[in-house]
C-alpha cells in the first residue's frame, strides 16, 4: 500500500480494522502518527455530535403517539367503537346544520376526518413566538401549490407564522399556511385536488372550521373553537389567484 | 372474533418500542445536525417515527433499522424543510449550555467542534455524521445517501481533512488531502 492510498484510507475512515490497513499504519511511524491524530480528531468529534442534550421525554412521547392506534385495535373495543361512532354520526347529522344543509358525500367525510387528522399532526408544529413571515415567502410555497396570492390590505393585516407544501390530499400538492388567531393557530390549506362537492364544516372536540370547494381545489380554514374564521376565508377569497 | 390481531397489535408495538428505545437518541441527534435547530429535529423525529410505526411491516430485519429510520429521516427533512425553514433562531448556543461538560475549556472545545462540523458542506458533514453517530460502513452510507461508494469514501477524506485543517493547522501541509481526488 503506497503512502496516498493509505492516506485515502486513513481519512476515510480512521477506524478500519482491515489487518493490510493496520500494518501499513505500523510499518511507518509518520504513517502511525497520522493514524493516531486523525483517531483523537474522530474522538473529539464523535463526543461533541453526540454531546447534544436530547429532549428528556422525547422517547415517552414517541411511543405515545403509536400507542392509542393500539388501543382501538382490541376486537373487544372494536364493536362499541363502531356503534359509538355510528351514534356520534347519526347525532352529528341531525344536530350539525352545516352538516345537514351540506349533505357532503362519502368521499367528502373522508376527506374531512383527513384535514382534522392533519391539523393535530401539524399543529405542533406551530409556535406562536415565531416572527411574522413575508408575504414573499408565502407565494414562494402558494406557487409549488399552483396559485399566489395579491398583496393587499387586508393581507398586510395578518400576522402569518407558517408555510410549507402540503401532503393532505395525495398526489395533489398543496400550501398549509398558519396564522395567529385569537384562539390560536389557525390553518388555512390551499389544496389542488377535486373540489368537494359541496361546502360544509369540520369540527371535532378541538378544532372548528370549514372545508369549501374553490376553484381548481380546495379551501380549508381550521381553527380552535369558537375562533372568528370568516375574516380568513373574505381574506383567501379576495386575494388567492390560482394561477394553473 | 379471533384473538390473533391482538397480539399481532401487541407485537407491533413491542417491536416499535424497542426501536425507539434504541434508536430515539442517534435519530435525535442526527436530525439535529441535519437541520441545525432543536425544534425542528424533534419534530422531524416526530415525523420519522410516525412513519416508521405507520410502514412497520415493511421492515424485514431489524438490524437494518437504523439505516431504514435515517433514511426515512432524510427524505423528511427534504419534504419539510429543506426548501422551506420557518425562520428561528438556531439554538446551537443553548444546546451547549444545555450539555454535560460544564468546564469552560470542555464548552470552548466543544464550542469549537461545533462550529467546524456545522461550517462543513451538507455533502461532507452527512457521511462523516453518518458515520460517526450512526456508525454507518462507507456501504451504508453509499446506500442511504445514494451514492457509489468512491464518492462516499471520497467525501469522508475531504470532510477529514477540513477538520484536521481546524484541528491541527500547524500539521505537515504535505499531509493535507487537499489535492483533488475523483468522486
Amino acid at each position: 500500500m503506497d503512502d496516498l492510498e493509505f492516506r485515502k484510507r486513513a481519512f476515510a475512515n480512521p477506524q478500519d480494522q482491515d489487518p493490510e490497513f493496520l500494518a501499513a499504519a505500523a510499518a511507518n511511524p509518520e504513517r502511525s502518527r497520522v493514524l493516531s491524530q486523525l483517531q483523537a480528531l474522530d474522538a473529539r468529534v464523535g463526543k461533541a455530535a453526540r454531546s447534544i442534550p436530547v429532549p428528556a421525554d422525547l422517547a415517552t412521547r414517541l411511543k405515545a403517539r403509536a400507542a392509542p392506534a393500539h388501543e382501538t385495535r382490541k376486537p373487544g373495543m372494536r364493536r362499541y367503537l363502531a356503534v359509538a361512532a355510528s351514534l356520534v354520526l347519526a347525532i352529528g347529522l341531525v344536530l350539525s346544520p352545516g352538516l345537514i344543509t351540506a349533505r357532503p358525500s362519502a368521499a367528502d367525510l373522508k376527506f374531512h376526518d383527513d384535514v382534522l387528522g392533519h391539523v393535530h399532526r401539524e399543529i405542533s408544529r406551530y409556535n406562536p413566538g415565531l416572527a411574522d413571515i413575508s408575504l414573499t415567502q408565502i407565494n414562494s410555497v402558494l406557487e409549488e401549490a399552483g396559485g399566489h396570492l395579491r398583496d393587499d390590505e387586508q393581507i398586510k393585516k395578518m400576522h402569518f407564522k407558517f408555510a410549507n407544501g402540503c401532503n393532505i390530499a395525495q398526489n395533489s400538492k398543496g400550501a398549509h399556511i398558519v396564522l395567529n388567531g385569537s384562539k390560536g393557530a389557525v390553518s388555512v390549506i390551499v389544496v389542488h385536488n377535486s373540489p368537494v362537492s359541496t361546502r360544509f364544516d369540520v369540527t371535532d372536540s378541538r378544532f372548528a372550521g370549514k372545508i369549501i370547494p374553490f376553484g381548481e381545489g380546495n379551501l380549508i380554514i381550521v381553527g380552535e373553537k369558537d375562533e372568528p374564521l370568516n375574516v380568513y376565508e373574505d381574506m383567501i377569497e379576495t386575494a388567492f389567484e390560482w394561477s394553473l | 372474533m379471533s384473538d390473533t390481531p391482538v397480539l399481532d397489535d401487541r407485537q407491533k408495538q413491542q417491536r416499535y418500542e424497542s426501536l425507539v428505545d434504541a434508536l430515539y437518541q442517534d435519530v435525535y441527534r442526527y436530525a439535529y445536525w441535519l437541520c441545525k435547530n432543536g425544534a425542528l429535529a424533534e419534530d422531524l423525529v416526530q415525523e420519522t417515527f410516525l412513519r416508521a410505526w405507520r410502514s412497520l411491516d415493511s421492515l424485514q430485519n431489524d438490524k437494518a433499522a437504523k439505516a431504514w429510520l435515517f433514511t426515512i429521516l432524510r427524505r423528511e427533512n427534504a419534504r419539510l424543510y429543506e426548501r422551506y425553514r420557518p425562520d428561528l433562531v438556531d439554538i446551537e448556543d443553548q444546546s451547549l449550555m444545555d450539555s454535560i461538560d460544564n468546564e469552560p475549556d470542555q464548552r470552548m472545545d466543544r464550542k469549537l467542534l461545533h462550529d467546524a462540523i456545522a461550517s462543513l458542506e451538507k455533502d461532507y458533514r452527512e457521511p462523516l455524521l453518518l458515520q460517526v453517530i450512526g456508525g454507518f460502513s462507507g456501504k451504508e452510507i453509499a446506500e442511504i445517501l445514494d451514492l457509489n461508494n468512491n464518492t462516499v469514501m471520497t467525501r469522508l477524506f475531504r470532510a477529514r481533512g477540513k477538520l484536521k485543517h481546524v484541528f491541527f493547522p500547524d500539521g505537515n501541509p504535505d499531509e493535507d488531502p487537499d489535492e483533488p481526488l475523483d468522486e
